[in-house]
């Protein structure tokens, strides 16, 4: 099993969208993958066209079984969601012995191939908890000086984590709502590419299809597989960027 | 002394330096005066204009050849030729005057089920051009 955290302390900058989108992906290449909600904002659930539900909490805070709880959202894709319940079990984490490793060892009792961790904004105990769970963190963010700020303060947050004897396999940058058009976003790309070369993945092209597809409970795979933000921008007869290369690159660092 | 066989391994995924790479060449460019820009411009939509009549397919190297001094002769584009070659040919093979089953042989690749065997003749055709 690999978990994979999607993490940026920035909200806003495409964590969500970008989880499920990798999500459905994995799962639509035959991988049993589970998208796990620790946001109290519960939007997981949302993008499948779901209600909210408390599933995170009865795992963590009244120790009901996973398989109990998650919803199977896809062929291969099962949903643990979240809601405002979720705040509860920051509480719960915080009185608890081990607090640190409590999700890691929920999570690595299961029989997935692949979790994927959509995390909340914030930097808290669950938030920690998620980071110390994750082999991979994925940092979406958006080609602006203070969601880079954001990237800086989460590898920032990874480091005191390795301090304390926790092993990341990596860690990857995933640049979203990317237009190449502006001058902005140009000087941001070229500053997180000179300092974390190649630490910083194919971007996401901005694309007005991502927004809808949530509005239809689908996701970009159902509503629109040939967008820009799936295929990537257009490039003489290649293709640069978009989900499509970025779940290659998340084979990549699968297969090892 | 330096080992010129060896490469620097990049820094960068592929992708991203190639968009890199094109933001950068946009953005030396609108440094340009505005005629410059606009030639420019003019140039990459005309280039752009001409991709999707672009095609690459494998030819015997004399057939290209013919190709190429049959169009320095006449003095016209070669793509010109082999569109008309092509149109014929298309146009022959619907009203069933050309016949593929002679040169069907089966394919052990996985992607197709024939190929076509050819002849010498044919892909040595063009050295017996006729003038014209």
């Amino acid at each position: 099993m690999i978990i994979f955290a999607f993490a940026n302390q920035k909200g806003g900058v495409g964590k969500t969208t970008t989880a499920v989108t990798l999500a459905d992906g994995l799962a639509r290449l035959k991988m049993r993958t589970l998208l796990v909600d620790l946001d109290p904002q519960g939007h997981l659930a949302l993008s499948f066209g779901l209600e909210k539900s408390p599933g995170l909490y009865r795992l963590v805070c009244l120790e009901e079984p996973l398989d109990e709880l998650v919803q199977h959202v896809r062929p291969n894709l099962d949903l643990l969601p979240g809601d405002k319940q979720t705040e509860k079990v920051k509480r719960q984490i915080t009185l608890s012995d081990f607090r640190e490793s409590i999700l890691s060892d929920l999570l690595h009792a299961t029989d997935y191939e692949v979790v994927l961790l959509d995390m909340a904004p914030s930097l808290d105990v669950l938030h920690i908890n998620g980071l110390i769970a994750a082999d991979w963190v994925v940092i979406p963010t958006r080609m602006d000086a203070l969601a880079v700020d954001g990237v800086k303060e989460i590898l920032t947050t990874l480091a005191e984590i390795g301090r304390s004897g926790h092993h990341y396999r990596g860690y990857s940058i995933l640049p979203t709502f990317f237009d190449r058009t502006t001058r902005e976003t140009f000087l941001q790309f070229e500053e997180i590419t000179r300092i974390f070369g190649v630490n910083v993945w194919p971007p996401v092209p901005q694309d007005t299809r991502v927004r809808e597809t949530v509005a239809y409970g689908q996701t970009l795979w159902d509503y629109s597989p040939f967008s820009t933000a799936i295929k990537g921008f257009r490039d003489g007869k290649q293709r640069l960027g978009g989900y499509h290369q970025v779940l290659g690159k998340m084979l990549e660092v699968i297969n090892g | 002394m330096a080992d010129n066989t060896k490469q620097r391994r990049s820094t960068l995924d592929p992708a991203v330096a190639d968009l890199l790479k094109g933001m950068q060449q946009k953005q030396n460019e609108a440094q340009l005066p505005r005629k410059e820009r606009e030639r420019i411009s003019r140039e990459r939509a005309k280039i752009q204009s001409r991709r999707d009549m672009r095609a690459t397919y494998d030819l015997p190297p004399a057939i290209r050849e013919s190709i190429r001094s049959l169009a320095e002769e006449l003095r016209l584009p070669a793509s010109q030729l082999v569109t008309l070659a092509l149109a014929r040919f298309l146009s022959d093979y619907e009203i069933g005057s050309i016949d593929l089953g002679q040169y069907k042989q089966p394919s052990r690749s996985p992607r197709y089920d024939w190929n076509l065997v050819f002849p010498d003749e044919i892909t040595r055709t063009g050295k017996k051009r006729k003038g014209g």
